[in-house]
């Protein structure tokens, strides 16, 4: 058994130095394609991390009846926090509606108007996993069923904008990703292909002596994974340079980290390893 | 041990075995004499299941073609010693390891590997030559280490397809005397050949093959 997988090893290596230039060229496109992966995921998180970082500012505006009492607004606050999804509500009374209206526009309200017509508002957000605009119109409309509010107000157009765009833009990246990816498999198939060819007379004579199927296949299989291993660690140093380049660059940049390395170097070895099944599947019936 | 029973195996073009019954018992020498392309060496691959027969069916060394899976045809043929009339020799690699190829793919320990390939190679008188390339062999030369190479498994039978084709008079004589010290040794053997002179000569059990059929 450790014979047959030593020989399988020295083999696989034997074939892929016969087979040079086109090891190179699968190589090569493994490489490449798993760096224009690896850019695309760094691209999704960073796109992902800023529709994050809007939807975290999500909040719901709620308009309270002017003739609600003290106790009454607190027996609203009370009916709004319980509702699913409602992570915390901060009460803005209508004297600090017109602190913040004077914030805002550098006027007092007063100077333009006799008394003051804001009314006191809830400011509500939203609990992490509800801060989509199919959850946050839900929350919106229960919210608007109370008794004593007079309107919700949330950006919710704008959040379907982003979230529709965003799902264009991942997809398009994924396709991208997995036309490479098809690229890249069959680059190799087509090298242990060649390398399938010019070994012929040997794989006859293994099959006259009475080699097993898997003992003649897996030189190839072998060659398969040692190309996706090379391209996939490849790819993992090009990271590792470009992280220490550009860390000191863009600080707020969330780049591939050290932990996604061996992640890179199994999609390399996935892609030889499929490459070379391929392959043998098609030119090597045994 | 091999028996042919009634074998069937017709190539896209009609041609290839009409009928074909023959049997090769432990320690035979047998002869399978015919004109070119009258199917000697598509009996050979149906002894060794890389044709299988459409009908009839052949059974080797309790191996049976009928119920015969795929994954033990390795198996079978590690019983069989094949050489063909082209050596088909690893050029890039030394006589020693041309022999020790089969060991290896077949799963054989590291020093059992050295004491078999150094045995077979001193009995077909190579080992003086353990270290040379095929192409700095003679022809006949070439061929005993093909004849090593079939040997080194211990197979029960020999199957030779036109050994002597590539060789002159002299190296086929060699060979011949070679199969036949084997053949004393108890390892049975079925010669392809289209040469009558070769079979007058060295007289053993006959088998006539013309358009496929036996007789």
């Amino acid at each position: 058994m450790i014979t047959g997988l030593l020989h399988s090893i020295a083999e696989g290596f034997r074939g892929l130095i016969r087979a040079k230039f086109s090891a190179f060229v699968s190589i090569s496109t493994i490489l490449l394609s798993l760096i224009l992966i690896g850019v695309f995921v760094i691209f999704i998180l960073n796109a992902q991390r800023l529709v994050n970082q809007i939807q975290s500012r999500l909040e719901l505006e709620i308009f309270i009846d002017n003739s609600y009492t003290i106790e009454q607004v607190e027996e609203l606050r009370l009916k709004i926090i319980a509702i699913d999804g409602v992570d915390s509500v901060r009460y803005i009374s209508k004297e600090r509606a017109a602190e913040i209206f004077r914030q805002q526009f550098g006027q007092d309200i007063f100077e333009i108007l006799d008394e003051n017509p804001l009314p006191s508002s809830f400011q509500v957000k939203v609990k992490p996993s509800f801060r989509s605009a199919g959850y946050a119109g839900q929350i919106s409309k229960n919210l608007s069923k109370l008794e004593g509010v007079e309107e919700v107000f949330f950006r919710q157009d704008l959040l379907i904008i982003l979230e529709r765009y965003i799902r264009i833009f991942v997809a398009v990246i994924l396709g991208i990703g997995l036309l490479l990816a098809v690229g890249s498999i069959f680059l190799v198939s087509n090298t242990i292909k060649l390398i399938i060819f010019s070994r012929s007379p040997i794989i006859e004579i293994m099959k006259l002596v009475g080699a097993t199927r898997q003992f003649i296949r897996r030189p190839f299989l072998v060659e398969g994974i040692i190309q996706g291993l090379i391209g996939g660690s490849l790819a993992a140093l090009f990271f590792y340079l470009i992280l220490k380049i550009l860390k000191l660059e863009i600080p707020g940049l969330i780049l591939i980290n050290q932990k996604n390395y061996p992640l890179l170097m199994m999609m390399g070895v996935l892609f030889g390893l499929i490459g070379s099944l391929l392959a043998l599947r098609k030119f090597l019936k045994y | 041990m091999i028996q042919l029973s009634n074998i069937v195996a017709k190539y896209p073009g009609g041609e290839g075995l009409e009928l074909v019954k023959f049997t090769v018992e432990p320690g035979e020498f047998v002869y399978l004499v015919g004109p070119s392309g009258a199917g000697k060496s598509s009996v050979l691959k149906v002894i060794y299941l890389d044709i299988f027969p459409q009908s009839g069916h052949v059974i080797v060394n309790g191996y049976n073609s009928l119920t015969i899976k795929k994954k033990h045809i390795p198996y079978l043929r590690r019983k069989l010693g094949i050489i063909f009339q082209d050596f088909k020799l690893l050029p890039d690699r030394c006589v020693f390891d041309n022999v020790a190829f089969t060991l290896r793919v077949t799963g054989t320990r590291r020093h059992d590997i050295k004491r078999k390939v150094l045995r077979v190679l001193a009995e077909v008188g190579l080992s003086h030559k353990r270290n040379k390339l095929p192409l700095q062999l003679s022809g006949g030369e070439q061929q005993r280490v093909a004849i090593a190479r079939a040997l080194v498994n211990e197979p029960i039978v020999l199957l030779a397809d036109e050994p002597t084709g590539n060789l002159d008079p002299e190296s086929a004589e060699d060979i011949m005397r070679l199969l036949e010290k084997i053949n004393a040794k108890g390892t049975a053997i079925l010669m392809a050949t289209h040469d009558y002179r070769l079979v007058r000569h060295h007289r053993s059990k006959i088998v006539r093959i013309e358009k496929g059929k036996t007789s």
